[in-house]
């Protein structure tokens, strides 16, 4: 049923268990699998290219190194993992990209991205819901 | 109030700008002014001598690093296009604004020369982080939008230079000692930093400040301006400071750690809000004095070169930050604007930092860019490939 399965992940609890459902689900349908982190921590307003670009690699380091975990865990479940790290708006850039590159499952954590700015748990999850146009499986 | 208790609630402010900048995702710098602006205003802050050098060099600083960020390769790539729009970018807000000021307003020659250069500029800082966040840096418009913002650079670098100067012999020496160290820098940088560099004791960063100080000694002998031969000092060395990433690593430590926060707080401190508020009126016709031109002067030539994108091409040129508030620190140091233009200019410089960017990707972003959809497709197949 489902060829190209998309994870968003951030390494919360949420995500976790998002992960391993759509490990489980990769592995039943056979699917090509990808995970993708947003990078929201970019300056706005920012005085210098520098400032923009030492966060950005900052942020790249550290959801590459999460994603690493994330790869593991889906090979040691006999699952290929495919990483991408993008930065932009959360919802915007994971339905976009899903969309774009034609995934035709996308699973996210209820609570799952940028948990420290958000005032509204479950906001990027109800908007992502709204936005995609494939499937969306929400983890709870 | 005593220098001790000075530094203490300085470097308070410069600690609780990196924490809210970090908790809420803004720039370190705007945060800096804000709380300059908190502690000229409320705590009694007033600078001193130190400070106002420290400011002055975070100043030269942040321009020598917008020169070494420039990517000569994009430059070079979309020279025609970026170089008319950058122009128009430049020569329409900086002629406007200065015959706005010295016409309507009544300002003096000096004091409408300096608005023309604050308002001329363009936030390449600003609008790179727009065009990462939308995954535009590599597309064509991306790349135009970059290089034209060098080019505002530039123009805004040139006036402040030039304008001001009062001729002298000392200026004659300002302008043989920075042409022969942009000469020589390409060829000699490279070698100091390869004889000195990676050490902890950082004897190449301490080589470029002090290239930097020179700059800013005779351009003071000189009665210029240290902003151009920052720039191009910054930008002849762009391509060895791109390939050196532990260098620019360390200096952009150095320079947002203990630099560059004295420049933008100082530039805050020197904020009067009860002169700001007293001149409302006056702040909306300097962001409509900088707005209209920009209009006026970037949009045909973006909707020439970047048609499906004009508007937003249009408006990210409108952002300023960083040179616009160097000018308006300088035109003040200088004694060519009084404080009230000073709290002018400064809010309109940060103001439009924030409204084109918000109304550029409210209204007129352009759809979100993703690439390697072939590889993703291939990697499909070969996942799928012996099951359709």
């Amino acid at each position: 049923m489902f060829k190209k399965i998309l994870i968003a992940y951030d390494g919360s609890p949420v995500s976790k268990r998002a992960l391993e459902a759509a490990i489980d689900l990769a592995k039943k349908y056979e699917a090509y699998f990808e995970i993708i982190s947003v990078i929201e921590e970019l300056p706005k307003y920012a005085a210098t290219v520098g400032e923009v670009k030492e966060i950005q690699l900052e942020a790249q380091k550290h959801y590459h190194e999460m994603q690493q975990q994330a790869i593991a865990q889906a090979a040691a479940a006999g699952v290929t993992l495919v990483d991408k790290v993008l930065p932009g708006h959360e919802v915007d850039t994971i339905v976009g990209y899903a969309e774009h590159h034609q995934f035709d499952l996308l699973v996210v954590g209820r609570h799952g991205h940028s948990a420290i700015r958000k005032k509204h748990p479950g906001s990027t999850s109800a908007n992502i819901i709204t936005h995609a146009t494939c499937t969306v499986l929400v983890v709870a | 109030m005593n220098e001790q208790l000075l530094s203490v609630i300085l470097w308070v402010l410069i600690l609780l700008a990196s924490v809210v900048s970090v908790e809420f995702g803004l720039s370190v710098a705007i945060i800096e002014i804000s709380l300059g602006v908190i502690g000229g205003n409320f705590l009694g802050l007033q600078p001193t001598p130190w400070i106002t050098f420290f400011a002055g060099f975070g100043g030269i600083l942040l321009t020598f690093l917008a020169g070494a960020e420039v990517d000569t390769a994009v430059m070079k790539e979309k020279f025609k296009e970026s170089f008319l729009i950058g122009l128009a970018s430049f020569l329409a807000p900086f002629l406007g604004a200065m015959a706005y000021c010295y016409y309507v307003l009544g300002w003096t020659p000096e004091a409408a020369k300096v608005a023309g250069v604050a308002l001329s500029t363009t936030s390449l800082a600003v609008v790179y982080a727009v065009l990462v966040e939308t995954g535009l840096t590599e597309t064509k418009i991306g790349k135009i939008i970059m290089a034209s913002c060098f080019v505002t650079d530039m123009g805004t670098a040139i006036a402040l230079s030039l304008l001001f100067i009062e001729f002298t012999w000392l200026t004659l020496v300002f302008l043989v000692f920075s042409t022969a160290v942009i000469a020589a820098a390409p060829r000699l940088a490279p070698k100091i930093f390869q004889r000195y560099g990676d050490r902890v004791i950082e004897p190449e960063i301490k080589f470029l400040f002090l290239i930097l100080i020179i700059f800013m000694a005779l351009a003071k002998l000189g009665a210029s301006h240290a902003i151009l031969p920052a720039f191009v000092f910054g930008l002849v060395l762009s391509k060895m400071f791109s390939a050196n990433r532990l260098l620019q690593r360390r200096l952009r430590v150095v320079a947002f750690a203990f630099i560059t926060p004295f420049f933008f707080i100082n530039g805050g401190m020197n904020v009067s809000l009860k002169l700001l508020l007293a001149n409302f009126g006056l702040l909306v016709q300097m962001l409509l004095v900088k707005q209209i031109p920009k209009l006026i002067g970037t949009y045909p030539f973006a909707k020439k070169y970047v048609p499906k994108d004009a508007m937003y091409t249009t408006l990210l040129m409108s952002t300023g930050l960083t040179m616009g508030t160097i000018s308006s620190v300088f035109g003040l140091q200088a004694g060519y604007i009084n404080q009230a233009q000073f709290s002018v200019l400064v809010a309109t410089v940060v103001l439009s930092a924030i409204i084109p960017t918000v109304i550029a990707q409210r209204w007129f972003q352009p759809k979100m860019e993703f690439i390697e959809t072939k590889e993703i497709d291939q990697a499909v197949t070969m996942v799928n490939g012996n099951k359709n």
